[in-house]
């Protein structure tokens, strides 16, 4: 078998890709939901936008950085190949990018836009032209629940690009499904959401039940749709091929299988499932009351974060190890 | 030079020529032809095969092979094609030096040739006021320039000539000698049954004899019948392998000849008419039954009758082959004998399919002076000890017992030109000893080897492709006329033998038989070729081809053997009269006691003997040597793959890692040879895995003096 | 006479008799030499296998290199369009469009591509597309002493890589892939 020629920087990259579009897409869903004409989860949205941009930016950065010619990575935009994943998803990325961006602006309050604004050193400053200058002047809050709306499906296809770009290589059984790509997407947005369980934890204004609940029944869903996913990838893969059912030995009696296990699906995601529910068993049987317990809920988050990286590191290292060879 | 384009070869070419190339039976024809490459002829192993040397802006950017050469057959093997870097290797010979340090200890004075030429003549010239000429000895391995090194031994007046064939196939060639008068190739390429012994074609490349067994076994369908205490490649594409016990080869030919001669499936006429001493074959073979062989050799009875009566009934086109490194046990040339009397009752002389003599093509000589005899005896005695053998090859291994013992003479002066004697002599340390005895060691070579590492001076030779050399004859059943013509300039300070034996010829004032250059010695040869512009010619192709394979020009009545009763000689009168078996006796060989193994020899298709291991191409196919240990004895000693091992004979002791492997007897072991390099120079070799040298004892057969490299018994422990 | 026929496109393509093979690296070495290969990476390889229990023993070896696919992967998912397809059918990567992503790599069903460890961009067999532009054979091809491969023109009738076809039985390695190899391994 043949060394990984995509390692850790790769591993990196999809995790990050993934995370971004999750903070987006949690964001950018409460954004939507309305509450009194207004967004019912403010600070669960602000905090997604704030985090959303950075992650992917770094993981492009990573990207560009594996690449054996990182100076040539701009020859991609000037090509544009409709049949590469690879094509598709660096638009995606740079879209989605540029949105978020746009998103975070509009999450800024005036002084914060200022302040910002007032860090640009003053020689270019003074040279950014009128109309630019009334742009960044612009209270942009109007704009959130459009640019939400918009970001939706973005956010999403960033979430599926990263599972595409393994699951359309037809040349690695591992990952030849189209399973992948829907385990990818409900794994990044279940990062998403678990990252805003954190960082919402962590702000200093203290969490409101009501913004629990919407991030737990969100990752609760989303882990559970996950779930639902890996198995019949398991069972489907067993059933299916030789080649596939090779390659599904890398994670079933071969080298990822404890990692696989004990890794991703004990600790990455039963666990974290296992800690939500009791967490939120009240709000499920509608007995009782429902608590925060922060230390919990924060090891609940940490842990789904952990297991969106392990079934990266999984998929991206067993997966190479698997062909038709 | 002219190369055939691929389409004319695909298109019109596969109108002619049977479906895949290989089974070529007949020499490529010349068609439609465009401009590419120096055609000279590739030095990396015995083969010689013609190659297409492309040059771009004076660099060589690449071998190809010339398909005019019908011994080549249109083929470079990785070896050939790695050979560009050689010249390139920066680790290379580059200028001539001289040793400041003691022995070994690699302190060298880069040396004007000047300087290099005086110091050695003033050198030889010592050994000789002190001890005569005989006092030195000048030893050589094959190649097109070795003439002149030769011829500066016997000017000198050195009896002491020493070649490298009873290190290699002395024994085979004075078996087939003594019994047809000449030594034959066989017609691999129209053979149908073909049996092989340890003559592993698919890995030891010979030309073309490789490729036409390829073609045979796999376009015919013919047979291929492969004894070996290894599963070789070769033995992968035999149609039945035996794992034949070592040495008992002859045990096997002997009762092949029973059955035959019982069945009387022999050629009763050809027998009749063109052989002596059958009957007494007849009554020799008669206790060699198929059931007594197969307790010598382990392979069933009714395997080996069932072989003899197909072989005997595919005859004339069916062949023993009798093997190249014919250096296995102290009884190696009666078993070759067996051979060439096995191959002789069923009458594939000179048949197509069978035993072919060889065909030579003419050339030219250029005439040097003549110089006197010796006037001693050679230091080895080949004369007396081994009568039959040929005198002007010696034997290396006696020659290295007397010469440690001054016997009869001392010999303190050691000339060695494209020989690396302390990996090619079983012993090593022996060797040592017989270098440290020695007052003057110098050594001609292209990379610093182990040998020219313990040498005084080191004169580095032009590679081949940097220089022009003799034409040489390549004779077979389709003979060429070969040569090798300087492709680039030398790239570094170096010089061609010639222009090395003439510095040390004027010298020692003998340069009156070294008064000429390379490009007359070549004219003279060229004359003579029968093509028109002969030089011309060569230059522009590199090879002489012209005769069609030959079959049955001795099969007629006044056709003389050059044998003493000038037939075929199953019963040999001159055996008896040196003191030897007339017919071959089957004597058990020595088993391997004590948990020892037996220790055999071998070669792969990326390695020519102790060399080519250290160039990057190659090294990359065998980054280090291995012992390869049947699974059962390694069970036994808690032996796994990748384990470091002692492996110990009388005579050494050398670290090596395991190989566990199904494709060896379990109680041989194995390891390639080429490795353990003591010299720096070899870096990537250097302390890399073992010498088997190291390991090998000191044993000869006893009629032609070759050595036997089979008989050494190791002792595997983990380390 | 008749009338010159129109010239049929190329579509190059090797049969590969894999029996012949002695696993001796010729091919491996003259692809090292003509193509500059750099160490430690290959165009093309030789795949071993042995099985069975002493003394009842198997090897066989299969040439191996990329198989100029029909409808090649690594084509397909190149960002760039460094990685392209002659109408020849031979496929090869534009050294100065490659960006290293490797994508092409993992993407190739027959691990046929490597990383260059000196240019850091791709590499791949050409079918020495330089050497058969010239109407060479390619360096593999022409070296092998049992002439394993043979190269030539499917569209050809005369060739004779088109006779063998034609005429021997013949497999292509994992069909299943999609990518339509044209390697064809003589049986
Ligand atoms: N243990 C063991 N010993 C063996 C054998 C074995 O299989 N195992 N095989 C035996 C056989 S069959 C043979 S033929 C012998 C071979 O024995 P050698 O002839 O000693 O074989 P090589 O190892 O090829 O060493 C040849 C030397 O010539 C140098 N050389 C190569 N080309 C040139 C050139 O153009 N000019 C000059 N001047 N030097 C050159 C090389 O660098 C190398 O140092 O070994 C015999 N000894
Ligand atoms: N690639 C390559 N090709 C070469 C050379 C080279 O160095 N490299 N050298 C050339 C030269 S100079 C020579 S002399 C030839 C040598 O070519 P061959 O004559 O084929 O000799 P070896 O390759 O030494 O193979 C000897 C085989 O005999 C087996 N053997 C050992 N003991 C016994 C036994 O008792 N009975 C039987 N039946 N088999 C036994 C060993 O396992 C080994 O496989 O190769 C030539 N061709
Ligand atoms: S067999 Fe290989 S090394 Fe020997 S002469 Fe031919 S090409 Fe050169
Ligand atoms: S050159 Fe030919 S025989 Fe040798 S390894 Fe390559 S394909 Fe096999
Ligand atoms: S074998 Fe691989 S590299 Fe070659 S064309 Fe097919 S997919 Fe591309
Ligand atoms: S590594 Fe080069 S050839 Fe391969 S997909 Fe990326 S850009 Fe294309
Ligand atoms: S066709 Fe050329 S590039 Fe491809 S493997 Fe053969 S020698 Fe190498
Ligand atoms: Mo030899």
């Amino acid at each position: 078998m043949r060394e990984p020629v995509w390692e850790f920087l790769i591993v990196n990259y999809l995790f990050l890709g993934g995370l971004s579009a999750g903070l987006y897409f949690a964001s950018a869903l409460a954004t939507w939901i309305q509450e009194d004409g207004r967004s019912a989860y403010p600070r669960i949205a602000r905090w997604g936008a704030l985090l959303a941009p950075w992650p992917v930016s770094l993981g492009s950065a990573l990207l560009v950085l594996d690449l054996g010619k990182p100076m040539r990575f701009w020859k991609i935009f000037f090509h544009f190949r409709w049949r590469s994943p690879m094509s598709i998803g660096s638009w995606l990325l740079v879209a989605f990018t540029f949105l978020s961006l746009a998103y975070l602006w509009s999450w800024l309050e005036q002084d914060e836009r200022q302040s910002l604004q007032a860090r640009i050193p003053g020689k270019i400053r003074k040279r950014i032209p009128a109309r630019v200058q009334r742009w960044l002047d612009l209270d942009a809050s109007l704009w959130r629940r459009n640019l939400a709306m918009l970001g939706f499906p973005i956010a999403v296809g960033v979430g599926i690009y990263t599972g595409v770009l393994l699951g359309a290589v037809q040349a690695r059984p591992f990952w030849n499904t189209n399973l992948v790509a829907q385990m990818f997407l409900f794994s990044a947005l279940s990062s998403g959401t678990a990252a805003l369980v954190v960082a919402r934890l962590m702000d200093r204004e203290p969490v409101e039940l009501k913004e629990m609940r919407f991030l737990y029944s969100m990752d609760i869903t989303l882990i559970v749709l996950e779930l639902f996913i890996v198995l019949p990838y398991l069972i489907h893969g067993e059933l299916s091929s030789l080649a596939v059912k090779e390659a599904l030995a890398q994670v079933l009696g071969g080298p990822f299988t404890i990692v696989f296990w004990l890794f991703f699906m004990g600790i990455g995601l039963l666990l974290p499932l296992a800690i939500e529910l009791y967490e939120f068993k009240p709000v499920i049987l509608g007995k009782g009351t429902f608590h925060i317990q922060p230390r919990w809920a924060l090891t609940a988050g940490g842990l789904v974060l952990f297991g969106g990286y392990m079934l990266r590191y999984i998929f991206v290292f067993a997966g190479q190890a698997t062909g038709f060879r | 030079m002219e190369r055939r384009t691929f389409m004319e070869i695909i298109g019109a070419g596969s109108l002619i020529l049977p479906p895949l190339a290989c089974g070529l039976r007949r020499p490529v024809a010349a068609g439609p032809t465009f401009l590419d490459g120096i055609a000279t002829t590739c030095e990396l192993c015995p083969n010689k095969c013609s190659v297409l040397a492309v040059v771009k802006d004076g660099h060589i950017t690449k071998l190809n092979p010339n398909p005019d050469n019908p011994k080549s057959r249109g083929m470079l093997c990785a070896r050939g094609n790695a050979a560009v870097q050689q010249v390139y290797d920066p680790d290379r010979l580059k200028q001539p030096l001289i040793r400041v340090g003691a022995r070994g200890e690699g302190k060298w004075r880069p040396a004007s040739w000047d300087e290099a030429f005086d110091y050695t003549a003033k050198k030889l010239s010592d050994i000789k006021a002190k001890h005569g000429p005989e006092g030195t000895l000048w030893s050589s391995t094959e190649g097109f320039q070795e003439i002149f090194f030769k011829n500066l031994g016997q000017a000198f007046g050195s009896p002491n000539v020493m070649r490298h064939p009873s290190l290699c196939l002395a024994s085979v060639n004075l078996a087939y000698s003594m019994t047809y008068g000449t030594v034959p190739s066989f017609d691999l390429l129209n053979a149908d049954y073909v049996i092989m012994a340890g003559a592993n074609r698919f890995e030891s490349i010979i030309t073309p004899d490789t490729m036409d067994l390829i073609g045979g076994t796999m376009e015919r369908k013919a047979k291929l019948i492969y004894l070996d205490p290894r599963f070789t490649v070769t033995a992968s594409k035999a149609d039945e392998w035996y794992p034949i016990k070592p040495g008992t080869d002859m045990a096997f030919i002997l009762a092949m000849m029973n059955v035959i001669i019982a069945e009387n499936r022999y050629d009763k006429a050809f027998l009749e008419s063109e052989t002596v001493g059958f009957e007494q074959l007849v009554e020799h073979v008669k206790p060699y039954t198929p059931e007594w062989a197969e307790g010598e050799t382990e392979i069933p009875a009714q395997d080996i009758a069932r072989i003899a009566r197909a072989f005997a009934d595919a005859a004339p086109r069916a062949v023993f082959y009798a093997g190249r490194r014919s250096s296995w046990y102290q009884n190696d040339f009666q078993m070759r004998r067996a051979q060439a009397l096995l191959n002789a009752i069923v009458g594939n002389w000179d048949r197509q399919g069978g035993m072919v003599p060889n065909q030579k093509i003419a050339k030219g000589e250029f005439l040097v002076l003549p110089w006197d005899d010796p006037k001693a005896a050679r230091v080895d005695e080949v004369e007396k000890a081994f009568p039959l053998a040929s005198a002007k090859d010696g034997v290396y291994l006696p020659l290295r017992e007397n010469l440690l013992k001054g016997q009869p003479y001392p010999v303190k002066g050691w000339m060695i030109y494209k020989q690396d004697p302390l990996h090619a002599l079983p012993d090593q340390g022996k060797t040592m000893k017989m270098l440290d005895q020695m007052e003057f060691v110098g050594v001609i070579d292209i990379a610093m080897s182990d040998t020219a590492w313990y040498a005084d001076v080191v004169f580095p030779e032009s590679h081949y492709l940097e220089r022009t050399d003799p034409i040489e004859v390549m004779p077979g059943i389709w003979p060429a006329a070969v040569y090798r013509q300087q492709v680039v300039k030398p790239i570094h300070d170096t010089k061609p033998c010639l222009e090395i034996a003439q510095g040390l010829a004027k010298r020692l004032g003998l340069s009156d038989y070294f008064d000429y250059t390379i490009e007359q010695w070549v004219e003279a040869e060229a004359k003579e070729l029968p093509i028109q512009n002969g030089l011309e010619h060569m230059k522009q192709r590199g090879v002489v081809a012209v005769s069609q394979p030959k079959y049955g020009t001795t099969r007629n009545p006044v056709h003389r053997f050059l044998t003493k009763s000038g037939k075929i000689e199953l019963f040999s009168d001159r055996l008896k009269e040196a003191g030897h078996d007339p017919l071959p006796v089957y004597t058990p060989p020595v088993q391997p006691s004590g948990g020892r193994f037996r220790l055999v020899l071998g070669r792969k298709a990326t390695i020519t003997h102790a060399t080519l291991t250290n160039l990057p191409w190659l090294h990359e196919h065998n980054p280090e040597n291995d012992l390869w240990i049947h699974p059962e004895p390694a069970a036994k000693l808690n032996i796994q793959s990748g384990d470091l091992l002692e492996v110990s004979s009388s005579v050494g002791q050398v670290r090596i890692k395991a190989r566990v492997t199904q494709e060896i007897r379990p109680d041989c072991v194995f390891m390639l040879h080429g490795f353990g390099k003591k010299s720096p120079w070899l870096k990537r070799v250097h302390n890399v895995g073992a010498a088997d040298s190291v390991l090998l004892e000191t044993a000869w057969d006893k009629v032609s003096g070759n050595a036997a490299m089979h008989e050494t018994f190791v002792k595997v422990v983990k380390a | 006479m008749a009338t010159k026929s129109v010239k049929t496109a190329q579509r190059y393509a090797m049969v590969i008799d894999a029996k012949k093979c002695i696993n001796c690296k010729a091919c491996v070495v003259a692809c090292k030499a003509e193509n500059q290969v750099p160490l430690g990476v290959f165009r093309n390889w030789i795949d071993e296998e042995t099985s069975g229990e002493y003394p009842h023993l198997r090897m066989s070896f299969d040439p191996e290199q990329c198989h100029h696919c029909a409808d090649p992967s690594c084509v397909r998912v190149c960002p760039t369009g460094a990685s392209w397809q002659r109408e020849d059918g031979i496929v090869l990567v534009n050294e100065d469009d490659c960006i290293g992503c490797k994508y092409c790599i993992i993407a190739c069903p027959y691990d046929a591509r490597y990383h260059n460890p000196e240019t850091h961009t791709v590499g791949k067999c050409t079918f020495c597309s330089h050497r058969v532009d010239r109407g060479e054979l390619p360096a593999c091809v022409e070296t092998c002493p049992s002439k394993v491969r043979v190269f030539g023109d499917l569209n050809d009738p005369k060739s004779q890589l088109h006779q063998l076809l034609a005429t021997r039985r013949y497999e292509v390695k994992n069909p299943q892939t999609g990518n339509g190899p044209q390697l064809y391994y003589l049986l």
